[in-house]
């Protein structure tokens, strides 16, 4: 939730909160209705899944550090911000879970409990992404300067490029990482299209970060912007490529399944993975 | 350190710490302390009824153990001396730790007419 210094009032705040509840629950409702991610809330080993507790965590710590429209925010206001969302996106999971009918009383905690935390793992990275994307035009002409720094070119901030391509990358490959059809696929394709795949990722990933970067800096020359975008593809194809593996084994996706397999998983996932990457440049603006 | 918050952010905060807390307090406590038991199946036949041209028993499966069965095939049979007269399966779909499901069997014989009507799980996946 990003915040402004001088006005406190409760009215602000309350549009802040509304802004990231829409925000929640226009990103994350594919998964909310997808029945594989309600049976991996209660199949899913409790390690396993306070693990993916663990790193939607710091994702979310990674995305607020970067992706608000604040840059002189606080370690501790990060901190905080990045607990209120969790919060957030578990209230609005036990209520959309219950609406659908996926929560009862008569259901032991566990399953319950199962189902809650991870929904709302996704909701709360929709709940941030809502709270800096949905308005908040209101921010001061010294957030200008950063917005317009091409993606991963040397005077850019590294560490926050891969926390937003991360995060970007978790939120459009979750939405179809627990689903069957993944494994359907994986299957049932050949090693040639998969290659196909993993070139049409790149293509996809090159057009958005171009056209993103265009729209975003006006001095930016174009001989350099084609080397940098390339070069800025190929990293968001490796960090798709390493979320979607992540996401397919806390999904339980590479329990005793064969390494080719698991790979060509990756691949079919990568794709949805590396739009999201490529597009969190985009979140950015 | 200088945070301003007013009173509702202060409470969503408050309520958000405690709902992560707990999250975190729970799955430490959960991955801790359950075994890896296999799922423990048990089945529980209710008070039959009977419909326009058929009799139909609920049937209560339990699962007692720390691991969740998929698939889950069950048949009763409806025995007379040792010798089947009629049988019926029933599959769940999922049947998560420590929990229970209820589904119903039909039969066209009278379980009534019957010396023993005997439950027995045939077998289910292991996730």
């Amino acid at each position: 939730m990003n915040r402004s210094q001088k006005d406190r009032s409760i009215g602000r705040s309350l549009q802040e909160y509304l802004r990231g509840i829409a925000g929640g629950v226009m990103f994350s409702l594919p998964l909310l209705y997808t029945m594989e991610v309600w049976w991996a809330g209660f199949t899913m080993h409790p390690l396993r899944l306070l693990l993916y507790v663990l790193a939607t965590f710091t994702l979310l710590l990674g995305y607020n550090r970067y992706a608000g429209l604040r840059c002189d925010f606080t370690p501790l206001e990060v901190a905080v911000d990045s607990v209120e969302e969790r919060g957030i996106g578990m209230v609005i999971s036990a209520v959309v879970l219950w609406l659908l009918g996926q929560i009862t009383t008569e259901m032991p905690g566990s399953e319950v409990a199962g189902k809650i935390i991870i929904e709302s793992m996704t909701v709360a990275i929709g709940v941030s992404v809502g709270t800096s994307q949905l308005g908040g035009s209101n921010n001061n002409d010294d957030t200008g300067t950063q917005e317009s720094t091409p993606f991963l070119s040397e005077d850019s901030d590294l560490i926050g490029q891969l926390a937003i391509a991360t995060c970007g990358a978790v939120l459009f490959a979750a939405n179809v990482a627990p689903t069957e059809e993944i494994i359907l696929i994986a299957t049932q394709t050949t090693a040639l299209k998969l290659v196909g795949m993993a070139i049409l990722s790149m293509v996809f990933g090159s057009l958005i970060l171009f056209y993103s970067d265009f729209s975003g800096s006006q001095s930016f020359s174009k001989s350099r912007g084609i080397k940098t975008i390339f070069g800025g593809a190929i990293v968001t194809y490796a960090i798709a490529l390493v979320v979607s593996a992540t996401i397919l084994w806390i999904f339980g996706r590479f329990d005793h399944t064969g390494a080719i397999v698991c790979l060509s998983e990756t691949v079919v996932l990568g794709l949805s993975a590396n739009l999201g990457a490529s597009a969190g440049r985009l979140l950015l603006q | 350190m200088n945070l301003q918050k007013n009173w509702l952010e202060w409470l969503v905060f408050a309520v958000s710490f405690v709902l992560v807390l707990c999250t975190l307090g729970y799955l430490v406590y959960d991955g801790a302390t359950s075994a890896k038991t296999p799922a423990n199946i048990e089945l529980e036949l209710g008070k039959q009824q009977s419909q326009a041209n058929r009799f139909i028993i609920p049937v209560l499966v339990t699962n007692s153990g720390d691991t969740t069965a998929e698939t889950v095939q069950i048949e009763v049979t409806l025995e007379n001396s040792g010798k089947e007269q009629e049988s019926a399966q029933l599959e769940i779909g999922f049947l998560p730790r420590h929990s229970k499901r209820e589904g119903w069997v039909t039969f066209q014989t009278d379980p009534r007419t019957v010396q023993e009507t005997k439950a027995r799980v045939l077998g289910f996946e292991q996730s």
